[in-house]
């Protein structure tokens, strides 16, 4: 393993793929700082560019640009008091009371600290437990490759939207979508209505562009014309003391391991994440109560947590081909838009590509300290650029990237009704994210259906006699169906509550 | 993703109301709210509806006796739209709420309050709408018209629509932002970008 590690090095160490992964964590910093750009919009902007790349380049650029924008979203939480995106919502409460207090500093170097630390870890782990992992779900059939995949779409279902009948609605509407085009088996041309642009189907980037993009353009361009900027706080000193960092070092370790176990479920992300860690964290913590008040370990463990969630992430991803959220699913699109498919036989069959991308992990998360503390302040003056100039600009961008995948006019086309259809769905509370992991893994999960019907002579009982597929189908329901089954019964004892306290 | 710390000044300035006032507000709210899921279902349900006639329609030429073919996977994604567009539509959950709810309360409140007219809504929200058509316009047209002409006229509107009204701004942003990208990605990164009604001027 540590001679794969060490080839992986010689390739994340040459010149270009270095500069790649500095690009990619500045990108990614800027990102994260910037409110309403989320990182996956801006790794589906992306995808176009990494086409003429090597694999392993291509990928170093989306991991680097996906770490950067966990460190970058903490920046703007504790000295603007606005998450640059979701994962960081919770390092607002004790980041921008401690700016506020004058402790910008120790807050912004906690943060970068406590990231490093967990983000090492994870690709620490990560380095330890792929190929074995990997090596397991080679025993895996066509049967049970389908209940993993249902397991995935019903984890991120269950645990991104807030009604998990939308959530089915959108994941199913995803696997829709993928539908569309020639049937790789047969043939058939389906639901193209007679029209050839659609019989090679619909490019999961154009839906996401559309969905993601577009539709955060709008959102934010309405915000603008509703809303104040908030102000923001220079920080001083950028530097923390020992006993700062004592205090906070077991908050660090606990969010590392919380955030990393949930993150390693599909669905869970970074953002759940944070919010499970920093609710034990207040449950296991001495002094709980200083919490939420400018302490400062509630920003050491919100931003350990994410971090290690993002690196966590990229377990289920490479190694069974299954990713955890938005960002993961557009690079698991980016990997087999490179002819690359992740899952088992990856390491095998790319070994030389996941080492450098392990080892580019590692190099990221020290570029990424060494980087973002001392500038610190240069990236908090980004949020200075107004929301009016740079809007515009993504939707510029955004549109090129459509362009760019195949030259058509239909793509265009399809990614305006993407963006209407998103901004409904995130008006409306539908989650996107199930939408496009349901149309990046649709042509997957039905050829491993067919594959499974085809062994079982059309039974669909194969499903539940084998005792893998069967555990990973009775998880995916207890997903689905327990958050709702917890709510009623709070539902039901607080109602009781209520009656008894009536009486 | 961004969250809204400040409360819209339009809330704050709202006069107070009183306790019921707020109560028939809450109700009216979940009533429009539940009719219009009940759409959704209805729209999920007729696009559930075309998706499987569409499956249905698919030639039986392509399908070879003993294999799953190319209809099977798409009739379970079917069926499975349909069925959760009709929980939707039948929203149990809400029916057993107003189930619950005893008889005397509710039966007044439940009238919606007027809602406002399409014309006063498009009035109120002119903004949001031009925006999507500028959006869409773009969109459809970029090809035809060329990336440079729709960029620059794509710019101008819509920061024009985000509250820049100085004009030597917003033309000389439109006009800095267009070519730099423009140059960057057809010269720098290789990308075809359609000049359209530029075409016979530039080439």
């Amino acid at each position: 393993m540590f001679e794969h590690l060490l080839n992986g090095f010689a390739v994340a160490l040459q010149p270009m793929n270095l500069l790649i992964a500095l690009v990619g964590c500045l990108v990614g910093t800027l990102i994260g700082v910037l409110p309403g750009l989320g990182p996956t919009a801006t790794l589906a902007m992306l995808i176009p560019l990494v086409f003429s790349m090597p694999p392993a380049t291509a990928m170093i650029l989306l991991t680097s640009v996906y770490y950067g924008s966990m460190y970058g979203g903490s920046t703007t939480s504790i000295l603007v008091n606005i998450p640059g995106e979701s994962a960081s919502v919770i390092t607002c409460k004790d980041g921008n009371q401690m700016a506020r207090q004058g402790r910008a500093g120790p807050a912004l170097a906690i943060a970068a600290i406590g990231s490093f630390i967990a983000g090492t870890f994870a690709v620490l782990v990560l380095t330890l437990v792929g190929a074995p992992v990997a090596g397991y779900a080679l025993n895996f059939g066509p049967p049970e490759f389908f209940a993993l995949m249902v397991f995935g779409l019903c984890t991120v279902a269950s645990l991104t939207g807030s009604d998990v009948v939308k959530s089915v609605l959108t994941t199913c509407f995803g696997l829709m979508i993928a539908t569309v085009g020639i049937d790789l088996v047969s043939g058939a041309p389906r639901f193209t209505f007679g029209n050839p642009f659609l019989q090679d189907g619909i490019d999961f980037v154009v839906v996401a562009i559309g969905m993601f993009a577009f539709t955060e353009v709008i959102v934010t361009a309405i915000e603008v014309r509703e809303g104040t900027r908030a102000e923001v706080i220079k920080a001083e000193r950028i530097w923390l003391t020992w006993e700062e960092f004592k205090y906070s070092l077991a908050s660090i370790c606990r969010g590392t391991v919380f955030g990393f176990i949930v993150g390693m479920l599909p669905g869970a992300g970074a953002t759940l994440s944070t919010f499970i860690a920093y609710n034990l964290e207040k449950r296991i913590c001495k002094n709980p109560e200083r919490l939420g008040t400018g302490d400062i370990r509630g920003v050491a463990n919100p931003e350990s947590a994410n971090n290690a969630a993002s690196g966590a992430s990229l377990v289920p991803l490479l190694t069974l081909g299954i990713p955890g959220g938005g960002a993961t699913a557009v690079m698991l699109g980016a990997l087999m838009m490179l002819d690359i498919t992740p899952g088992p036989l990856l390491f095998e069959k790319h070994g030389a590509m996941v080492w450098a991308l392990i080892a580019s992990m590692y190099v990221g998360n020290t570029l990424l300290l060494i980087l973002n503390w001392p500038l610190v302040n240069v990236f908090a003056r980004v949020m200075s650029v107004p929301a009016k100039y740079l809007m515009p600009i993504v939707l510029v961008i955004s549109t090129i990237g459509v362009w760019s995948l195949s030259y058509s006019s239909v793509d265009l086309l399809l990614a305006a009704g993407a963006g209407i259809i998103g901004y409904y769905l995130r008006r409306n509370k539908y989650p996107i994210e199930p939408l496009i992991l349901g149309l990046i893994l649709g042509s997957r999960m039905e050829q491993a259906y067919r594959q499974a019907l085809i062994i079982s002579k059309g039974s669909n009982l194969i499903f539940f006699t084998k005792p893998i597929s069967l555990a990973l189908l009775l998880g995916a329901v207890l997903f689905l169906f327990l958050p709702t089954l917890l709510a009623k019964a709070k539902q039901f004892q607080a109602a009781r509550a209520v009656s008894e306290g009536a009486a | 993703m961004r969250v809204l710390l400040s409360v819209p000044a339009s809330r704050q300035r709202s006069p107070r109301r009183r306790d019921g006032d707020v109560r028939v507000t809450l109700v009216s709210a979940s009533v429009k709210s539940s009719t219009r899921t009940r759409l959704e279902g209805l729209a999920i349900l007729l696009v559930a509806g075309g998706y499987l006639w569409e499956a249905h329609n698919v030639p039986d030429l392509f399908q070879m006796p003993g294999v799953p073919g190319p209809t099977t996977f798409p009739y379970l994604l079917g069926i499975v739209f349909a069925v959760a567009g009709l929980w939707l539509l039948a929203s149990p959950a809400d029916l057993l709420a107003r189930r619950r709810q005893p008889a005397t309360e509710g039966r007044a409140e439940e009238r919606p309050t007027p809602s406002k007219s399409f014309g006063a809504r498009l009035a109120a929200e002119w903004h949001f709408y031009t925006m999507w058509a500028v959006v869409v316009g773009y969109l459809a047209f970029m090809p035809f018209v060329g990336f440079p002409v729709a960029t620059f006229v794509l710019l101008v509107v819509f920061t024009f629509l985000l509250g820049e009204e100085r004009w030597w701004v917003v033309l000389g942003l439109a006009l800095v932002v267009t070519t730099v990208i423009h140059l960057g990605f057809a010269k720098g990164l290789n990308v075809r970008l359609p000049l359209g009604v530029l075409e016979s001027l530039l080439k």
